[in-house]
């Protein structure tokens, strides 16, 4: 398949390839990700128990305490971070966590496009999400 | 946003890990606003200190920043913490108090003065005027309201993060265009106790979603109603700042405000269903000196209910100006806790499973961050509990 591409805004630079997770909810590290073993443990999310290491977690924001930043460092220090993060609007608690937690970022993506399961390229030097294998149904 | 070149050096590493990572926070939030600059700022405060509600997590963070060399370059302090020495790291376990500890030791490392409270300005006045960066909500709407002094609200990471750069973005609240009233409320409901004042902001928060009201129909109101009215306004919304002066323009949206929503919002805040508090608090956000002298008054030669708990929280610069009144708190059998602030602390490990307070914050707060029961009342009604005859 010709790959599909989605530009948005470069928020921390990077560059990895990995699965997609994606979250139609927003998601709050503080309180909604367990520090640790890295699953979400939010009750009303959508990915309730799923964890995010090594994935390329998409979710339209964050939401909740100012702490979740340092939940996202915590959680990359024990190797449990995802691979990079992408939002459609990023908020100042992800954006400060994957500043110190040295997380790929980047933003204003329309995530709907991207599905969980889904091979994707994130280039955060150009700010661009690539989907390069849709998940086999 | 612009750099200069001091900063650029600062943001490629030149001067360390820490500042690179505090100007890379900074400067990514610039971007993120449309801030065009960084300017100096004259202090900082800074939240997320308890132990409770930071857990592990934020340690590891800011142990490195503190080892790498990260040191404050203006006046930075900090919100309260989860429990004090003298009453509550008796009661809790020592593992809690150690924890605890080990936090605070990283922000004195970089310098950060110890004053444990979320009212910092009756520590040292800020210039009115000023451009700071305070995280601690309560504090932010009050310095940019009534002591005219200009802050966003920050996240405890963005605090510290301007704290050791000495610097902030100048976006939102810092600029004059930012501090424009863009909506009306009048205010009919008679308004009589701090209380009051408190449910009239948490019921404007829920509707102001980020708005910058005007607000008209306040009676004189002294500057310890407009700090319950401060904290709960940043309780529900996510506004700066209000203005207490008629607008000008009148095509602005206006929202009215009458008794009936104030009596509501308390009926909503009081989720108990007994009238016996384990717990009768007061000092959210923390007393003043003002307040403590007028607590000490009402109590008189009263004493606490037996098996009842009575908190005052206040800082410990407070605390130590009202020996007095803390004399009469405390031979009425209540505690003075100083750098401590209840919502943040461990109560339910005590056994406190109703707390009564006259503060709409931590009402609203308590539910979850307590698992307790409310009781919001004005604080009369509050030492009626606490206290025998």
């Amino acid at each position: 398949m010709q790959p599909t591409t989605l530009k948005g805004r470069v928020i921390v630079e990077g560059k990895c390839r990995a699965k997609a997770l994606v979250s139609e909810k927003p998601i709050s590290f503080l309180g909604g990700v367990d520090p640790a073993d890295g699953r979400i443990v939010e009750k009303n999310n959508d990915l309730c128990g799923v964890c995010i290491k090594d994935k390329v977690l998409c979710f339209p924001h964050g939401h909740g305490s100012t702490v979740g930043s340092y939940v996202l460092y915590s959680l990359a220090k024990k190797g449990l971070a995802p691979k990079a993060i992408v939002n459609h609007t990023a908020d100042p608690v992800v954006v400060v966590g994957a500043i110190i937690a040295n997380v790929p970022m980047v933003d204003q993506i329309d995530i709907t496009k991207v599905r969980t399961g889904d091979t994707v390229e994130v280039d955060a030097y150009e700010g661009t999400v690539k989907i390069l294998k849709r998940k086999e149904a | 946003m612009y750099l200069t070149k001091d900063e650029e050096c600062i943001l490629r590493g030149e001067c360390g890990w820490a500042s690179q990572t505090c100007m890379k926070i900074l400067s990514r939030l610039g971007d993120l606003f449309n801030a065009e600059k960084l300017i100096p700022i004259k202090s900082a405060h800074v939240s997320g200190v308890s132990y409770r509600t930071l857990g592990d997590a934020p340690i590891e963070f800011l142990k490195a920043l503190a080892d790498s060399g990260a040191r404050v370059q203006v006046r930075t302090t900090l919100n309260p913490q989860s429990l004090d020495q003298e009453y509550l790291g008796k009661r809790l376990p020592s593992r809690l108090c150690e924890k605890q500890r080990e936090i605070l030791e990283q922000f004195e490392k970089m310098g950060l003065t110890k004053s444990l409270t979320c009212t910092p300005y009756y520590l040292q006045m800020p210039e009115r005027g000023s451009h700071v960066a305070w995280a601690e909500s309560s504090a932010v709407v009050y310095a940019n309201s009534i002591l005219g002094t200009w802050t966003n609200r920050e996240g405890g990471p963005s605090a510290l993060a301007a704290a050791v750069i000495g610097k902030t973005p100048e976006y939102g609240v810092h600029k004059a265009e930012g501090r424009q009233p863009n909506v009306l409320v009048n205010v009919k409901a008679k308004l009589q106790n701090h209380t009051e004042y408190g449910a009239l902001g948490i019921c404007l928060g829920k509707v102001l979603g980020d708005k910058i009201p005007a607000v008209s129909g306040l009676r004189d109101p002294s500057e310890e109603k407009l700090k319950q009215f401060s904290a709960a306004l940043a309780t529900t919304g996510m506004t700066n700042m209000f203005h207490l002066k008629k607008l000008a323009r009148e095509e602005v949206e206006k929202i009215d405000i009458d008794d009936k929503d104030v009596e509501q919002t308390i009926t909503d805040l009081s989720t108990a269903t007994t009238k016996k508090p384990d717990l009768v608090f007061i000092g959210c956000p923390h007393c003043s000196k003002n307040e403590m002298k007028q607590i000490a008054q009402l109590i008189g030669n009263r004493k606490v209910r037996h098996g009842m708990e009575f908190w005052v929280c206040t800082s410990a610069c407070v605390k130590e100006k009202c020996e007095n009144s803390v004399k009469r708190i405390e031979q009425s059998g209540g505690h003075v806790l100083a750098g401590v602030c209840t919502v943040v602390s461990w109560t339910e490990k005590l056994g406190i499973r109703t707390i009564m307070t006259d503060s709409a914050k931590t009402a609203y707060y308590a539910p979850t961050l307590n698992k307790a029961e409310t009781i919001l009342a004005p604080l009369k009604e509050c030492l009626k509990a606490a206290l025998k005859g």
